[in-house]
């Protein structure tokens, strides 16, 4: 459990934070400390040019006597901090100093007094040949400050530290805690609770959002799979009962049948039976392969215009004999791109069933409008219609009304429309004011490249 | 006839040969394409049925490799149901006509002398065809029996086209569908069964002898007795 809180996402990040911070305030302290050392060194320095200036200034004007003198008031002077050292043919004359090695200019020197050693940085001059000053001061109080400085950034780094390791710690707690609940979530759909969902906080941060997104992904699948549950039992359904009717068949061919012909007879019906089941089969396969999608590739420009005119000619002799009115209205041609096989295939159906499920003395229209970027293809008739509730399922694969269950059909051919409408991104769908009758629209885009589509 | 037959599944070869035999022809079995390959390549056979998935060297690529050498055999492609790009694909290798499995054997039969007397030399596209007192102008598209004028619509004069065409022969509504109408799909109205009568009505009607006949479970056929 600890090992997991320490690889949450909340608190690498939380942790990268930190150690940016401390990168950075090592660097703020690193820069103060050299400004706060130079700037001391520079005002000790500072004072003792001051000194060094006052001194030369009483021996200019009456000789190593009053440089002594000078001296002497600089050291009695209230909170002198300073030390001083008059030196003549190498022998202390002046200041609280030991004998050096003169140095001009700038000089860092140490020295003991009982257990005290000092590190003074002053200036030291030649007054004249043989006569040599130096004035400096302690840098003790120069590493003090230093030490109350770093002192006070620890303390402030260590505090700033400890902030950013609390508040990691509680964003990763909370970042953890849901998405624990997501992974739950996600467990329990795994385990078969379909209608289990990601918790959604209703933030809309990220995380809310990364919900949401797997939320519909999960309503999507949830769809399909009851979608394939009842396609899978439709068709088991669907096969069960005709072959049990081959079956029943062939029973009664076996007790009853007298004569050949008999035989004959009952053979006969019993391979028409399994090429119904047959069919069903291929077409079965052959919504699934349109809906695969693989043969978008064999599209070509095809005129629907001219498409329809073909559908009613080869329809109008089987219309007329089962005492309809097959009619076409189209304005003029009507170019989109696709599968003339298909498209075929598609009118076929739709014309096939208005003939088979209307009653005699219908009228059935093919008709054709375009605007608005689509072309519109329109099969309806005025025969008794379907309900507004079973529109939707009337694509359903293997859906059978009521009404038309004594009638020869599987009840796909309606879905494999709707799938070679989807092959050709058109939309296709039961008019809403195809009364009285059924009218059903495919909505084709216009290719981009046609003229009518301008 | 002689006719080579190239199919890996057993249970569907001996029915195939079941079929042919049974109409009177001969016929010759591989189950590798490779054999069936060399086998065609010996000659002597008046068509080849193939099957498109074969072990050895597929159906395809078998008919390209004849059609590259030159090796005019008819040939009939068989698949499984699942291919709709299937059937372009075996006419562009070369193929002949293309049967989806499973088919009926009046199918197989009828298709097989289609293409087999697809195949025989014509001097020069016909321009009349004729069956004893029926007459059809392929140039000008007109239609006389007993040299009386038939009004004929466009797709009823394709349609005795092409049973002009296939004269003595069976054809099935698969056929008809494909040839006249271009469509590769089974219709659930009886599309062919009303052309077809109306087609009789104008061709046959009031004429001593039937020359369009129903093979009952097969198809059609224009005969002239």
């Amino acid at each position: 459990m600890r090992n997991r809180f320490l690889r949450t996402e909340g608190f690498r990040l939380s942790a990268l934070y930190a150690g940016v911070f401390a990168l950075s305030f090592v660097i703020l302290a690193g820069f103060v400390l050299v400004a706060t050392n130079q700037a001391l060194r520079d005002q000790i320095l500072a004072y003792s040019a001051t000194d060094i200036a006052a001194i030369r200034d009483g021996y200019a004007h009456e000789g190593v006597h009053e440089a002594r003198e000078v001296i002497n008031q600089l050291m009695a002077a209230p909170a002198s901090s300073g030390f001083y050292l008059l030196q003549q043919d190498g022998r202390p004359v002046a200041g609280n100093l030991p004998a050096m090695t003169p140095q001009t200019g700038t000089a860092d020197i140490a020295f003991t007094t009982g257990n005290h050693t000092h590190r003074v940085l002053g200036t030291g001059a030649l007054l004249a040949p043989g006569l040599y000053v130096f004035s400096g001061g302690d840098t003790r109080r120069l590493r003090t400050v230093q030490r109350h400085i770093l002192n006070v950034m620890l303390v402030l780094f260590a505090a700033a530290l400890l902030l950013a390791v609390v508040s990691g710690a509680l964003v990763s707690r909370s970042f953890l805690r849901r998405t624990d609940a997501m992974a739950k979530a996600c467990r329990d759909i795994m385990q078969g609770n379909f209608s289990m969902r990601i918790p959604v906080r209703g933030a809309d941060d990220e995380l809310d959002r990364l919900a949401e997104a797997i939320n519909d992904m999960l309503a999507r699948i949830a769809a399909l799979m009851e979608n394939l549950a009842q396609v899978s039992n439709d068709i088991a359904h669907d096969l069960r009962t005709p072959v049990t009717h081959l079956r029943h068949r062939l029973e009664r061919a076996l007790a009853d049948s007298k004569s050949l012909d008999d035989h004959r007879g009952a053979l006969e019906a019993a391979i028409a039976k399994a090429d119904e089941i047959l069919g069903l089969f291929s077409a079965l396969l052959r919504i699934a392969q349109i809906e695969g999608g693989a043969r978008r590739a064999a599209f070509a420009s095809i005129d629907l215009a001219a498409l329809l005119a073909q559908m009613r000619e080869l329809f109008e002799p089987v219309a007329d004999e089962a005492g309809h009115v097959l009619e076409l209205t189209a304005p003029g041609p009507a170019v989109i791109r696709g599968d003339r096989q298909l498209l075929a295939q598609l009118f076929s159906n739709l014309i096939e069933n208005a003939i088979v499920h209307t009653p005699r003395g219908t009228h059935i229209r093919l008709s054709l409008s375009q605007g608005d970027g689509r072309v519109v293809a329109r099969v309806s008739d005025d025969g008794p219609g379907v309900p507004r509730d079973e529109h939707e399922k009337l694509f359903r694969r293997l859906y059978r009304r009521e009404a038309s269950r004594t009638q020869p059909g599987h009840g796909l051919g309606l879905s494999l429309a709707a799938a070679i409408a989807e092959l050709h991104g058109a939309g296709i769908s039961v008019a809403a004011d195809g009364k009285p009758g059924l009218a059903v629209e495919i909505s084709f885009p216009m290719p981009a490249d046609s003229p009518q589509a301008a | 006839m002689k006719i080579l037959l190239i199919e890996d599944d057993s249970e569907t070869a001996a029915h195939i040969v079941y079929a042919l035999e049974g109409a009177g022809h001969e016929v010759t079995v591989c189950s590798d394409g490779q054999e069936g390959l060399t086998a065609a390549r010996a000659g002597g056979f008046a068509a080849l049925i193939v099957d498109r998935m074969l072990p050895g060297l597929d159906g395809l690529s078998l008919v390209r490799q004849l059609r590259a050498e030159e090796n005019r055999i008819p040939a009939l492609f068989l698949t499984t149901m699942s291919g709709l790009d299937d059937r372009v694909e075996g006419l562009q290798a070369g193929g002949d006509d293309y049967l989806v499995k499973p088919f009926a054997f009046p199918e197989l039969l009828a298709r097989v002398h289609a293409i087999a007397r697809r195949a025989v030399p014509q001097d020069s596209e016909p321009v009349r065809l004729r069956a004893a007192d029926l007459e059809i102008d392929l140039i000008r598209r007109t239609v006389n029996r007993g040299g009386k004028p038939i009004e004929l619509q466009a797709q009823e004069f394709r349609l005795l086209e092409y049973l002009m065409r296939n004269m003595g022969r069976v054809v099935t509504r698969a056929m008809l569908l494909e040839n006249v109408w271009d469509l590769h799909f089974d219709p659930r109205t009886n599309i062919v069964e009303t052309h077809m009568s109306r087609l009789r009505g104008k061709v046959d009607r009031g004429h001593g002898s039937e020359l369009i006949h129903t093979v009952r479970g097969a198809g059609y056929t224009l005969r002239a007795e």
